[in-house]
């Protein structure tokens, strides 16, 4: 997708730019030391989606969202907000995102309503006692405001900094791994403000997660890094379809199963073994069937399961990295 | 025989010295003996080694026998020995002392009998008071006093209209001074370089004090209340 | 857009707010009431260990110990403690920003980076001028009323000056402008470290031990530090004494100004630079 961008951009910058697209990484790259943490990151964001951005601890998204928020710079590439690039328009830009990177970390020794005054005076704002009253409803701090920060848990902290992301109505949200921390009741209900911030107010979320589930349920769009560099990147409905998954199989007797397979037409779908587990290339359909012959052929099948590839995969390279 | 005329001659001319000097210190005396108490300004030069002190004015006040203050805003120096102060006591306590004639000397171009003050107690701060005395006038042109701790005090008068009352137009007070030295540590002068290479610590500099005295106001009847210093 | 006055504003609520912040006035104000009672019983026995060698020649008339002379060596023994109190606070600025993560929010606001540091800067300044104002009121004002007013004996490596009381005033107005400038060096020094170290702690240590350390190369006589003296900026940060001397040497009291200026250009640059280039990845 990256290379056809290139070449629209070399040959129609213009064009390019005008292009819908709330975020756009050109080619990003950041090294620190000899240690290349993002090489050549592209990808872009649309107006209005919910962005999944996706990888394990330590595959550089936190890097790459400090790169978009201005708090690294990068190596080489471009960072684009709509038709502004970041390096020329730094201070615009931020006026139109509301972040949270990594944990939110607060003035303690203030007061919640202290803290968020603070950022009511940087992006130049009159807030008044019922527009805050209503921002810590939203979040659900109201009653708390007075309360120093330094009393607060995580989750609480966590939804202050969603109130300070919000107080200037930003028309994009960046959020870095915004359910660490949080309680159940907490995740679910920072998914519903998501969604609803997105569907009833039309802004643009980008959020990281290293937790496939999350980005699955609400995202339209995500990309997958893996060691800084770009693994994927597309619609979360085409990634993860259903249209062929790895089925898994365990049978009591590795070695009847593996003869059934070989003597039938099922070992065209056979795509690779791991340890004691047969793994197939099928759709979701096909499961029955294969099920159907196992019975069929007396094996006995101790275990089924199928997983999506790309879900397989950040499967695996979430537990390398951890 | 020749022994005994000499002998004789020089015991005469001792005791006819000691007569004078006496005589001499009489005629001051009489001068001081006029004047009860009395009032002056005063104009104060200082230069003390180690001390800047800018010019000051003041008042003077002394009243007889041994009352004497100088008043002025701020901080000044005076002389221990104060010989505004003491010249008159030393010279008035005749029987505190012996005084020697010896020689003649010439001080602001006028011959003075240069008198010598020993003092009959071992216990007194003076050890030596040297007096040049203009004897048309009766008047201290210059003394000296050398004291036990603080060494020796050289004062140099000039008088004007009321030289008759031995009260002097101008002063000139030489004092010796043990030499100030401040530790860098203490003065925290940590932007000066020492100019002071001296590594000894018991040099003695000397310092003069110069008193221009005015408007003399004599026999007043000071109280003495006025010489009680205020905080 | 943040207006620069928001950010400044920000930062001057943020120094404030923190109780750190009041360590340094309470310090004042605790040390100038310690010696100011210490000379209240003992002054004159201690005055007497530097006019002893006069004293035996001379009456000393007037009052030597008043409230201009404890002023005096208050920020005489105050201007080598005092910056590790402006340190204290200013060497947090950023440092304490970064290594706490609060940076994150302050940096992904519509301010440029340099604002931010200029508005860091001045509320350091602005928190140093109000430590000093708080010096001057306790040193000056109450050891005024406490001791009264007079002539000030200045002391210095060559001896002592007599100051007429009349002739204070303006000199103590100046002198506590050095001492704001020479303390703003220190705050500006303090900032650059904060700027270029991630933990709160190391800044201050870091201005701590310099200072520490050029104090004590101007404090010897020794002809190979005498080269690097006129550089250090601690040398100059006593030049406001140099106001109590007669003549004033006005020539030495504008090099001062002119080194410690030079400091304070170069420190505020160099923060602006580092920080500029700084990646936030705490």
């Amino acid at each position: 997708m990256h290379e056809l961008q290139s070449v629209f951009l070399y040959l129609a910058p213009d064009l390019f730019y005008s292009m819908p697209g709330a975020i756009r990484l050109h080619h990003v790259s950041k090294s620190f030391g000899n240690f290349e943490a993002v090489k050549n990151l592209s990808f872009q964001v649309d107006e209005g989606d919910i962005y999944g951005f996706l990888g394990p601890n330590g595959s550089g998204k936190s890097t790459s969202l400090r790169m978009m928020m201005g708090l690294i710079k990068p190596s080489s590439g471009e960072i684009y907000f709509g038709n502004q690039s970041l390096l020329k328009h730094r201070s615009e830009i931020m006026n139109q995102i509301g972040c949270m990177i990594e944990k939110p970390d607060f003035y303690n020794y203030l007061s919640a309503i202290d803290n968020l005054k603070l950022f009511e005076r940087y992006h130049g704002l009159k807030y008044t006692k019922k527009q805050y009253d209503a921002l810590l409803e939203k979040v659900g701090l109201l009653g708390r405001e007075k309360d120093k920060v330094k009393t607060f848990s995580h989750g609480m902290k966590q939804r202050l900094g969603l109130a300070q992301v919000l107080l200037h109505n930003p028309a994009i949200i960046i959020l870095d791994e915004p359910n660490t921390g949080l309680d159940p009741q907490g995740i679910l209900d920072l998914r519903n403000l998501m969604l609803q911030l997105n569907k009833e107010e039309g802004k643009t979320i980008l959020f990281s997660s290293h937790i496939l589930s999350e980005v699955q349920e609400i995202c339209d769009s995500m990309v997958v890094i893996n060691r800084g560099e770009k693994v994927v990147e597309g619609k979360v409905s085409e990634l993860l379809s259903e249209e062929l998954l790895h089925v898994r199989v365990e049978a009591i007797d590795h070695n009847a199963l593996k003869q059934a397979i070989s003597l039938s037409s099922w070992k065209e779908k056979w795509s690779s073994t791991e340890e004691s587990l047969l793994v197939f290339s099928l759709n979701k359909k096909e499961i029955p069937a294969l099920v159907n012959f196992l019975h069929n052929h007396s094996v006995e099948v101790l275990r089924i399961d199928y997983k999506n590839p790309l879900e397989e995969y950040f499967l695996k390279i979430t537990q390398h990295s951890s | 025989m020749k022994f005994v005329s000499v002998l004789f001659l020089l015991l005469s001319s001792v005791l006819l010295h000691a007569q004078d000097a006496k005589s001499l210190l009489r005629n001051v005396n009489k001068k001081f003996l006029a004047v009860n108490d009395y009032k002056a300004a005063v104009f104060m030069k200082f230069n003390i080694p180690g001390v800047k002190i800018k010019n000051m004015n003041g008042q003077v006040m002394y009243k007889r026998p041994n009352k004497f203050r100088v008043k002025a805003n701020g901080i000044f120096f005076l002389p221990k020995q104060n010989p505004m102060q003491n010249m008159s006591q030393i010279l008035m306590d005749t029987n505190a002392y012996t005084a020697v004639f010896s020689g003649n000397e010439v001080v602001q171009g006028m011959a003075c009998a240069v008198v010598n003050l020993v003092p009959l107690q071992s216990n007194n701060e003076i050890i030596l008071g040297r007096f040049w005395i203009d004897s048309k006038s009766a008047l201290v042109l210059k003394s000296q006093i050398t004291t036990k701790n603080n060494g020796t005090i050289e004062t140099e008068n000039r008088f004007g209209a009321l030289g008759k009352y031995a009260l002097p137009d101008r002063m000139l007070i030489t004092v010796e001074v043990a030499k100030i030295k401040v530790p860098k540590m203490l003065a925290a002068d940590l932007n000066k370089k020492s100019t002071d290479k001296s590594t000894a610590t018991n040099t003695r500099e000397k310092g003069t004090i110069e008193l221009l005295l005015s408007d003399y106001k004599l026999n007043q009847k000071l109280s003495d209340a006025e010489f009680v210093e205020t905080q | 857009m943040s207006s620069f006055k928001n950010i400044y504003i920000n930062e001057w609520i943020k120094t404030m707010k923190r109780p750190r912040s009041y360590i340094g006035f309470a310090i004042i104000i605790f040390i100038c009431g310690m010696l100011q009672s210490a000379f209240y019983h003992d002054g004159k026995e201690i005055l007497s260990f530097v006019t002893q060698s006069l004293e035996n020649s001379f009456d000393i008339n007037g009052t030597i110990l008043n409230g201009n002379l404890i002023c005096f060596i208050l920020l005489q023994t105050l201007i080598v403690q005092l910056p590790l109190l402006v340190a204290f606070v200013t060497g947090d600025m950023v440092s304490g920003e970064t290594s706490s993560g609060t940076i994150r929010f302050l940096l992904t606001r519509p301010a440029s980076r340099t604002k931010i540091i200029i508005a860091k800067w001045l509320a350091g300044l602005t928190y140093t001028f109000f430590l000093l104002i708080v010096l001057g009121v306790m040193a000056l004002f109450v050891a005024r009323g406490v001791f009264g007013n007079g002539d000030l004996m200045a002391l210095n490596s060559e001896g002592l000056t007599i100051v007429p009381a009349d002739d204070l005033g303006w000199r103590w107005f100046y002198a506590l402008c050095i001492a704001f400038l020479s303390l703003s060096v220190v705050a500006t020094l303090s900032l650059f470290f904060s700027c270029i170290l991630d933990n709160s702690i190391t800044p201050i240590v870091t201005v701590m031990a310099i200072i520490i350390i050029f104090t004590i190369i101007g404090m010897f006589d020794i002809p190979s530090f005498d080269v690097i003296k006129p550089f250090l900026f601690t040398t100059h940060m006593i030049s406001w004494k140099s106001l109590f001397e007669d003549p004033i040497p006005f020539a030495d009291i504008r090099f001062s100004c002119i080194v410690l200026g030079v400091h304070l250009v170069v420190l505020l640059g160099l923060s602006l630079y580092f920080f500029n280039k700084k990646d936030i990845s705490s």
